[in-house]
């Protein structure tokens, strides 16, 4: 059997991993931070770290690294919340209130074109809409570590192991975030009356 | 983990997925212009360029164009000097808010203290009726 160095990535395997995670990351960054510029920026960092630091690793290990490095970089965008938060209260006299037209961006009001056709019918799309919202909310309220658990091990696909090597904690841990946190969405939705 | 729990998640994970393609088309081109600016670091010689925050980028005055090592370093330059200056000023003014109230207070004091009237005099009820009679 012939051992060797692993293959390393190379540039289109790169972009094309990248292509295909980036909507789940910005999902992931908008279901902790709920803010959509905060998540744009989280992506975006986590994905120069990865090209800038780890691009010379074979591809197999590319979504266990970028895991790893977006919620390290969500952690990172939470401690520095927690410093400014510090200094707006500190200065809070001097605030202007709300800024948020400022940041108003007439794309933003068109959705994407859809790339499935599952959902063509529009009483179908409104229900599926209003489910996938209804998902996304409880998903928000989920504690942290459940959430960030779920996520990694459902919807990228990680296994045990490589789930807590992204969240750095020891397997049992994540099989009970897991657990809890499908338990956790259940009720949720339960409570809202939706059955899956 | 048994296997409703993952059916359940797999049920979940498939709405999630729809909810992916239904990303507004602003933010999936800002994604995609993350990604090119991510992947143009790949190119051999490409200057390393730090992450433009959304905080950053309104600094510089919504510039898109390439500005390299230099040019980070001084927009985040430019953005630290912005953000310590402010602190700087509100410190100052906060100071100086403190120090006026003070001086105040203490005018104040001493003219009550050496007024020839008594302080008592200020706490009687006659005392302002008897004052405003006497005012031409």
């Amino acid at each position: 059997m012939p051992f060797g160095p692993p293959k390393l990535a190379t540039p289109q395997e790169i972009s094309g991993f990248l292509a295909a995670v980036e909507r789940r990351a910005y999902k992931q960054a908008m279901f902790a931070t709920r803010d959509n510029d905060a998540a744009l920026d989280i992506v975006q960092d986590a994905m120069l770290k990865l090209v800038e630091n780890y691009a010379g690793k074979p591809a197999a290990e590319l979504p266990m690294l970028f895991q790893r490095i977006l919620q390290n970089t969500i952690y990172d965008h939470f401690r520095r919340q927690k410093v400014r938060n510090t200094w707006t209260t500190l200065l809070s006299a001097f605030g202007k209130g709300d800024e948020k037209d400022d940041d108003y961006d007439p794309l933003e009001t068109l959705a994407a074109k859809t790339e499935s056709n599952a959902a063509a019918d529009p009483a179908a799309q409104y229900e599926q809409a209003h489910v996938v919202r209804m998902i996304e909310q409880a998903l928000s309220r989920l504690p942290a570590r459940q959430r960030e658990a779920f996520l990694l091990r459902y919807w990228e696909e990680l296994d045990v192991a490589e789930a807590a090597a992204a969240m750095g904690c020891s397997e049992g841990s994540v099989k009970t975030h897991c657990s809890r946190a499908v338990h956790a969405l259940a009720e949720m939705l339960k409570a809202k009356g939706l059955q899956l | 983990m048994t296997d409703d729990h993952e059916k359940f998640a797999k049920k979940i994970t498939t709405y999630l997925d729809a909810g992916t393609a239904e990303i507004k088309s602003g933010t999936a081109y800002r994604l995609q212009q993350a990604r090119a600016a991510a992947l143009a670091s790949l190119a051999p010689g490409a200057p390393r360029r730090a992450p433009q925050t959304a905080l950053a980028r309104a600094f510089a005055g919504g510039s898109s164009g390439d500005s390299g090592d230099s040019g980070s370093f001084w927009i985040s330059g430019r953005l630290w000097f912005g953000i310590l200056l402010i602190a700087a000023v509100s410190f100052a003014f906060q100071q100086w808010r403190v120090v006026q109230q003070t001086r105040e207070l203490e005018e104040l004091d001493a003219q009550i203290l050496t007024s020839d009237l008594p302080i008592d005099a200020y706490l009687d009820r006659g005392f302002q009726t008897w004052l405003t009679r006497r005012e031409p």
